[in-house]
């Protein structure tokens, strides 16, 4: 039995491996949660986990607690960014690698606490290129508190960071690539922009004549019920009744498609929207403006 | 990967031989772990009567008197007419570490010698304070109690005693070792 000792003494080294790097986020009154020390000063943790913007703290692995500022919120992807002073605390081991269905994988709370389970799929298989496309789903257990804190490989390397979501009910980690690039753009711009179009929309389906003509299989897409004034999507000149099929070529089936095919990098960039108005499907050009600041 | 799921295949029969099943008026109350000299281990919450009876993974049926029973740690200590069983080995303590691979072996809902695998997800008190308990990610259910909590070489690291919010709790191997001495039963 010695390889399965020896597996046994590699998963053990890897909660320990990653726990050096693990950290509980103090940011809503029920109970805490989970936070990985991405890049020195920066902890990546679950937005839904962080109720407050201020008088966050983040407990170390030695029982230290520190003071955090929200660096920056990416709620498209459950995603928020602290920083902390944070001395001599390990940064954590990113794996360069995806991680693949099928992988053995560790999720490290608080403590630190661990459960273990395999990727069980990537994404739902049928969706465009938007950043839930590459949610990593997970059969383990996320446990109370767990949430924000690091998807590990068996050797210890951070795959990703889990979230239940605001219900509670999901077991998915967001890819650690997906999570360096909005570090990369906290790194650029100072701050993570939160991209705005300016509509609102609902789920509509897509007849089968329409699938025809568009040569898709997707069966679902938004409709636009409401354009503000002044927004980007006016000024692009969408207008309510026009049927979003798919942005920047991520297909769109509803709201939610919407809000998480818009990354924060796309700020400032210009994007095609496929778009049916009138029956006629056509492209429009748009250029993702910025939220305003919450004051 | 083919010898680790060998690997695995041999560890149930490990700890498989190890437990017994433990009934009482014909019904299963619980498991036990199989101790030296004709000894059970088991759950306080499992045996409530001073006569009770075992059954091994042969098959055999065994009369199992209740010698000593501590509510507040949860264990209970029986004497067995037969002193043949194959005996459980203890793991070292100290070795238990959050992370490693464990198994459990019991009769949940009846179902005789189910093996369950996880990991040690903490070693932590259930209320600020208390003694520490292992909590394990590891799936039981009724029927489990009193039953093994081995690593993969077979050593019992604790015993089962309940499920709290999805996770095992076993009450770990340094209390079982000072129960049984203390009751006056060597350490395997």
């Amino acid at each position: 039995m010695n390889g399965l000792m020896a597996f046994s003494n590699e998963l053990a080294a890897a909660v320990e491996h990653a726990g050096r790097a693990t950290v509980g986020v103090n940011g809503r009154r029920r109970f805490g949660s989970t936070g990985v020390h991405w890049r020195s000063g920066l902890i990546v943790t679950a937005d839904h986990t962080v109720e407050v913007d201020e008088d966050v703290t983040v407990t170390t692995p030695d029982g230290r607690t520190l003071a955090a500022t929200v660096a920056g919120r990416d709620p498209g992807i459950d995603v928020a960014i602290l920083r902390v002073d944070a001395g001599d605390l390990p940064v954590a081991d990113i794996a360069t690698e995806p991680a693949r269905v099928g992988h053995i994988v560790l999720a490290v709370g608080r403590g630190p606490r661990a459960s273990w389970g395999v990727v069980s799929a990537i994404g739902d298989g049928q969706r465009g290129r938007t950043e839930r496309a590459d949610l990593l789903n997970l059969d383990l257990t996320l446990y109370p508190g767990f949430s924000g804190g690091p998807l590990v490989d068996a050797r210890g390397r951070v795959v990703g960071v889990t979230t239940s979501g605001p219900a509670r009910h999901f077991q998915v980690a967001i890819p650690a690539a997906t999570v360096s690039r909005v570090l990369d753009e906290l790194g650029r711009r100072g701050r993570i922009p939160r991209a705005y179009l300016g509509v609102g929309t609902q789920s509509v389906r897509l007849s089968e004549t329409l699938r025809q003509r568009l040569g898709t299989d997707q069966r679902a897409a938004v409709i636009v019920v409401d354009v503000q004034p002044d927004s980007p999507a006016s000024a692009a000149g969408l207008v309510i009744g026009d049927v979003i099929v798919a942005l920047g070529g991520a297909r769109i089936a509803d709201p939610g498609d919407l809000r998480a095919a818009l990354r924060p990098e796309q700020v400032g960039e210009t994007v095609t929207v496929s778009i049916v108005r009138g029956g006629e499907p056509r492209d429009v050009r748009l250029t993702v403006g910025e939220r305003s600041r919450r004051a | 990967m083919m010898e680790t799921t060998r690997d695995f295949v041999a560890l149930a029969d490990v700890v498989r031989r190890i437990t017994v099943e433990v009934i009482g008026n014909d019904t299963a109350l619980g498991s036990g772990v199989s101790w030296p000299r004709g000894h059970v281990i088991t759950n306080a919450h499992v045996v409530r009567h001073a006569r009770v009876a075992v059954r091994s993974v042969d098959g055999r049926q065994l009369q199992a008197r209740l010698l000593v029973r501590d509510a507040e740690a949860d264990l209970a200590l029986l004497s067995l007419d037969a002193a043949d069983l194959p005996t459980a080995t203890v793991a070292d303590a100290a070795r238990v570490r959050i992370g490693s691979l464990v198994v459990a072996v019991g009769h949940p809902l009846g179902m005789r010698g189910a093996l369950s695998a996880g990991i040690v997800h903490a070693i932590a008190p259930v209320v600020r304070g208390g003694a520490p308990w292992i909590h394990a990610d590891v799936r039981l259910a009724p029927g489990n109690s009193g039953g093994p909590l081995a690593d993969v070489s077979g050593a019992i690291v604790g015993v089962n005693a309940m499920i709290v919010g999805g996770l095992a709790l076993a009450v770990p191997i340094a209390r079982v070792i000072d129960f049984a001495r203390s009751a006056g039963v060597a350490v395997p």
